[in-house]
């Protein structure tokens, strides 16, 4: 009796397996949409075979919008506007937009199937990211665990980006990780260096990309990236300029000092680096040069623990504690306040900043997140 | 036991190379059902529930991301939130994404330690997962009373 009950379990379950694969295959290879048009802002008109996500249309088109998932609905960077076309929202969809997205037509680029001609709304900076192919010109280790990873391009061979703004590297699979994936890292580098960029990188426990980058990356190899995104750069402003970042957080800073020097722009500048000890600390001679190269530059690190052996000088304490001592020796009603790092250090010094006179609309963020 | 194509799309994401490194199973040959369930087990003959589990978690999080990455001292355990670039997906599938951030744990006394992650707490409250055995992250529940965290 049992045996019967658990065969009968069995076979009915392998039907329904059976059957659901017979429909993602009919699906994937025998559905014909046909021809659609995908019109974009009103104006530009795509035609795409359809059948497939909105996002891989779009990415044919040469079209990236961010993604970090690779199109398996989680990571959620491929929200647009869809206006029309589109058809109901998918269980894959809801959890991951607010209620006023949904409102307001956002959609997951890479859930939404072209069946239907459509109609979306993308930012107009994201006809600037374009797909690159480059090559590794160096790898190296800025500490213990952060590497300064330089790329030369290959096709295109020169990249147009603003200071502070980001790439989304992609990792290879490797032993161990069979699916490629993307991830977001800050340009590092001028830019008017057109032709390489650099970026650091710190090691992730358990990241799939960093990992790659740090175990399996060699000088030669030929990586992928999209880019440029994001919109962390500087304004215009005539009040000095306070940066904080620590880590890899530096990484869009230095750009941001790049163009600063290249634009011969005159602000005052205060670069406050939070680290933990003298093992954390890197690019100090590169602080050393921009503070040669800059009219009124000040690289101001400060070691949360130096240990005795680090024979530190420099400022101690958290980042805020030496942040509030800056803002307090500066004219702060019109400065601007620049930052890269966690989301907990970023709302950290937000506090300070606006306690000390800057108000949110000065201050400028790239966080973690 | 048959699996749903949901259950075996589940299922791929807890393993190696799927969403982390070395995934969510550690060496554990159990079924994901059957880690629950063992963990629920345990969970109801010490009096103790995924909620309880999940706030003290949570709290040791938030204590921790007082010290800007520096180590905070918690009941007599030093606690290091270290929190990197991005978020990451629940592995069963669960709406909203999760800070990449790692809760270090070390005891003062004996200097022995654990580490879970934001999305560790987010898995025991509602999933009452709390990682396959020798996973990196795995919790395991006597270790939590031992160390007075619950």
């Amino acid at each position: 009796m049992l045996n019967q009950i658990f065969m009968t379990v069995a076979v009915v379950g392998g039907i329904n397996t059976l059957l659901a694969i017979l429909l993602v295959t009919a699906e994937r290879y025998l559905a014909n949409y046909g021809e659609k048009t995908i019109t974009i802002n009103g104006d530009r008109k795509l035609t795409v075979v359809g059948g497939q996500s909105l996002l891989a249309s779009l990415k044919s088109d040469k079209i990236f919008l961010p993604s970090a998932c690779g199109g398996r609905g989680t990571c959620a960077y491929c929200k647009c506007q869809v206006e029309s076309g589109a058809g109901p929202l998918l269980p894959t969809e809801a959890p991951l937009l607010t209620r006023d997205e949904i409102a307001g037509n956002v959609r997951l680029a890479c859930q939404v199937k072209v069946k239907e001609d459509l109609q979306i709304s993308i930012p107009e900076e994201l006809f600037n990211i374009k797909a690159f192919q480059a090559q590794v010109a160096a790898l190296d280790d800025l500490t213990h665990d952060i590497k300064l990873l330089r790329l030369k391009l290959s096709e295109p061979k020169t990249i147009v980006f603003k200071a502070g703004q980001y790439i989304q590297l992609q990792s290879q699979p490797y032993p161990g990780v069979k699916e490629e994936v993307s991830r977001a890292y800050s340009i590092a580098s001028s830019c008017q260096e057109m032709d390489c960029i650099d970026l650091m990188i710190r090691r992730v426990p358990e990241g799939l990309c960093t990992t790659w980058v740090h175990d399996h990356l060699k000088v030669g190899d030929k990586v992928h990236f999209t880019g440029p995104m994001g919109d962390f750069y500087l304004k215009e402003g005539t009040g000095p300029l306070v940066m904080v970042a620590g880590g890899s957080g530096m990484a869009p800073i230095v750009s941001l000092l790049h163009d600063l020097h290249d634009k011969n722009d005159p602000r005052s500048t205060a670069y406050l680096f939070g680290a933990q000890t003298g093992r954390d600390l890197f690019y100090s001679d590169e602080m050393r040069t921009f503070e040669q190269k800059l009219p009124d530059f000040e690289f101001i690190p400060t070691l949360s623990r130096p240990q005795p052996e680090d024979e530190w000088t420099g400022k101690t304490g958290l980042i805020t504690v030496s942040l509030a001592e800056h803002l307090a020796s500066i004219n702060t009603s019109r400065a601007q306040a620049y930052m890269c790092g966690s989301p907990g250090m970023i709302k950290a010094c937000i506090a300070v900043l606006n306690e000390n006179g800057i108000s949110s609309d000065r201050i400028f963020y790239d966080p973690f997140s | 036991m048959k699996q749903t194509p949901q259950e075996m799309k589940i299922h791929r994401q807890f393993e190696p190379g799927t969403l982390s490194k070395s995934g969510f199973l550690g060496d554990d040959s159990r079924h994901i059902h059957d880690i629950v369930a063992d963990d629920e087990r345990l969970l109801s003959e010490l009096g103790l529930s995924l909620d309880v589990v999940a706030d003290a978690l949570q709290a040791l999080v938030n204590a921790g991301k007082n010290g800007l990455g520096d180590p905070v001292i918690v009941n007599g355990l030093e606690v290091t939130v270290q929190w990197d670039r991005g978020m990451g997906p629940c592995p069963f599938g669960e709406p909203g994404l999760y800070p990449k951030m790692t809760v270090s744990v070390k005891r003062l006394d004996d200097g022995s330690s654990m580490q879970f992650s934001q999305l560790s707490v987010h898995l025991i409250r509602k999933h009452g997962f709390f990682g396959g055995k020798g996973s990196v992250y795995r919790i395991e529940i006597e270790k939590l009373l031992a160390w007075g965290i619950v």
